[in-house]
């Protein structure tokens, strides 16, 4: 049976069922041969009280009232039927009916002759009643045969019934643990296909196909949702690519025609720009497949925010904006210190480039309930409400912003950077201007030792 | 200079090779690791440069074996990803300095000119001076022509850099990795901002210039 190879489905179902019925012929072994057994020692059991009533009689009231007792009671056939004959030591029955030889003495099978039946087999104890005399009791091992052989009919039909029903739902349970699992196998290989859009069939059963196929559902879905990030990436990549190719490719055929050095340095800007764009999205996959996490080590961040706001207030200041920065003592992060600057820079480096000259700059680092947060927020034109929640997306850029420089993964990268430290990045209106933070969570590593708890403020 | 290069991408090799040629040095070039580290060991070289992908041996493993044969040249490593795992990986195998692949020319000569320099210099100076710039490394103060010129901790870390290279050019990357610490390119005008607060401090009252720029590269300490 090719079926039985290929499929588990019926192999566990056969296999099963073969179990069940191995279980039910051991079981009914067990008892046909414990009923069989009960059964003769029943018989067993009448025959030794008999003779032993006989013998008593025997021996209370001679052998006459014996031989009287025997013929009432091959008369009587009301009784189980029991069979009796007195041997002489030469083996001459005596008296009693039972045509059988002289028995040895104990309980044994012996042969007789049935005056209906002809020879027979029956259960006979040799007694000595005398010297000269043995009594041999028998009972004819008949019924004891007839209920064998009713026990093993009854079991034999039980046992067909039980072959019969067993295989019809065997095949019948093998049939649909078969056509579930095609039905998921069918809807694969129609994704394979190309319908991708295809999902496995929930039945509504909720039983464990029901979940396999939920479970492989939501895979496709999450499979689904990075293949299209993936499309959008590739589609915006070559859109962002092409804007500096097309300028590099108008400036060197300017080039070719005026031979100028200053042309070329352009050009090498412009090929900068690319790798520039290059590197920051493959740092942006770097870190959002989270394999640097194994570098996360406590991180002082309060050092690392101050030496970002000394680093950044001369350059607002050079361009005429206000900065102001104010950070608490013994913040700790448990994360990469590099990757936590570039979030920060980030921030810093939007505010100002987003905002005009004489706006004002503000960064605060604080912890607040179980996070450590770094806010930034300006003055600047801020962000459009609706569009609060597009600017994370890579390559995301306001139209108002077109003509600034940047690549639209600024802010992508910082969310990037705080989901990767557990946190998060929340952007907010100011009316005026846009507020940034960045909500990451406390370590639980203790801070280092500081001089003061004095709120350590500085302003430009 | 005498330089042993060991890269396998023969457009790479060549253009290393002809760029440092041109700038004066003696190449030694290999497209092969265990080569690589066969020369390492019994040439004379003053510094060398391993790609990270080659044949027969990849760029860590000699510079782990030649480490361990106790052999101390200054190696730069050539990386094709700037991911942080290679970067941390080949600076536990013994490399001194990492470039990442695609690399502008001037910045990997800036650093190769870096690493030579610091090895004689292993008993550390506690007086840089240019061109009446004295910077005293134990009072942490700065002198031109006898008058302090009072700098904050990062102007003073920049100034440093660039004295101690000697009038050779410190990269913007090179200053963001030992000034702030920083691996990665924060795209930022930080560097250029404290630059010009350093400049005009050293130049109060109408001093010449001593910080060149080189364009698209970094700054150098010059000649008046």
């Amino acid at each position: 049976m090719r079926k039985w190879r290929s499929s588990s489905a019926y192999r566990i179902a056969f296999v099963a069922l073969g179990a069940v019925l191995l279980g039910l012929a051991v079981l009914g072994g067990l008892v046909f041969v414990a009923m069989h057994v009960a059964f003769t020692r029943q018989l067993d059991a009448t025959i030794t009280d008999e003779s032993r009533t006989l013998v008593d009689e025997f021996h209370g009231d001679g052998e006459a009232e014996l031989r009287q007792a025997i013929a009432d009671r091959e008369a009587s056939k009301s009784r189980q039927r029991l069979m009796y004959a007195v041997f002489a030591p030469d083996g001459r029955r005596l008296y009693g009916s039972l045509r059988a030889s002289r028995p040895e003495l104990g309980m044994h099978n012996i042969e007789f002759v049935d005056p209906d039946e002809g020879p027979d087999e029956a259960r006979g104890l040799g007694v000595d009643l005398s010297r000269n005399e043995r009594l041999l009791v028998a009972a004819d091992r008949e019924w004891i045969e007839r209920i064998d052989h009713t026990n093993l009919e009854l079991f034999a039909a039980a046992f067909l019934a039980a072959c019969l029903l067993g295989f019809a739902g065997a095949t019948g349970l093998a049939g649909y643990l078969e056509r579930r699992l095609r039905s998921i196998s069918d809807s694969a290989e129609a994704i394979i296909g190309g319908d991708t859009r295809k999902r496995m069939p929930v039945s509504g059963r909720r039983d464990e196909f029901d979940r396999l196929a939920s479970t492989l559902n939501r895979m496709l879905d999450r499979i689904e949702g990075l293949l299209e990030n993936l499309r959008q990436v590739s589609n915006d990549i070559a859109h962002d690519l092409r804007t500096p190719l097309a300028r590099l490719r108008n400036q060197l055929e300017r080039g070719s025609v005026e031979g100028a050095d200053a042309v070329i340095g352009d050009a090498i800007r412009q090929v900068d720009d690319v790798l520039e764009l290059f590197a920051a999205i493959l740092r942006l996959a770097e870190v959002e497949s989270g394999e640097t996490k194994r570098y996360f080590r406590p991180v002082d961040f309060t050092a690392l925010a101050t030496e970002l706001g000394e680093s950044y207030a001369p350059a607002f200041e050079d361009e005429g904006r206000h900065f102001l920065w104010s950070i608490k003592s013994g913040l700790i992060v448990n994360g990469d210190r590099e990757l936590l600057a570039q979030a920060i820079v980030n921030l810093l480096e939007n505010a100002q480039r987003h905002t005009p000259a004489e706006a004002l700059v503000r960064m605060m680092a604080y912890a607040a309930d179980q996070c450590v947060c770094l806010q930034v927020a300006d003055t600047g034109p801020g962000v459009p409400k609706a569009e609060l929640s597009r600017i994370t997306k890579r390559f995301a850029r306001l139209d108002s912003s077109r003509n600034t420089a940047g690549h639209g993964l600024g802010l992508s990268l910082v969310r990037a950077v705080a989901n990767l430290h557990g946190g998060r990045l929340i952007l907010k209106s100011a009316d005026p201007g846009l507020i940034a933070v960045i909500e990451l969570p406390r370590s639980s590593a203790s801070a280092p030792e500081r001089g003061s708890n004095d709120p350590k403020a500085a302003g430009a | 200079m005498r330089i042993l290069v060991a890269e396998d991408d023969k457009d790479t090799a060549e253009f290393i090779q002809k760029g440092l040629r041109e700038a004066g040095h003696n190449v030694l070039l290999t497209p092969d690791g265990l080569d690589a580290l066969h020369l390492l060991s019994t040439e004379q070289v003053d510094v060398a440069v391993l790609d990270r992908m080659m044949p027969r041996l990849d760029g860590l493993s000699v510079i782990r074996r030649a480490r361990a044969a106790g052999v101390e040249t200054p190696v730069l490593l050539l990386t094709a990803l700037g991911r942080i795992d290679d970067r941390v990986s080949g600076l536990e195998a013994g490399a001194d300095d990492y470039v990442v692949k695609p690399f502008a020319f001037s910045e990997l000569i800036a650093r190769l000119n870096a690493l030579c320099r610091r090895k004689p210099l292993q008993n550390d100076p506690t007086q840089l001076q240019h061109q009446g710039v004295v910077m005293d490394l134990l009072k942490r103060q700065v002198l031109r022509d006898g008058v302090v010129v009072n700098l904050q901790p990062r102007e003073f870390r920049i100034l440093e850099e660039l004295l101690r290279e000697e009038g050779k050019v410190v990269t913007r990357t090179m200053l963001l990795e030992r000034v702030w610490n920083y691996h990665f390119d924060p795209q930022t005008n930080i560097v250029d901002t404290h630059i010009s607060r350093l400049r005009s401090k050293l130049n109060e009252g109408g001093k010449p210039d001593l910080i060149e720029t080189i364009r698209g590269v970094g700054y150098r300490m010059a000649d008046a």
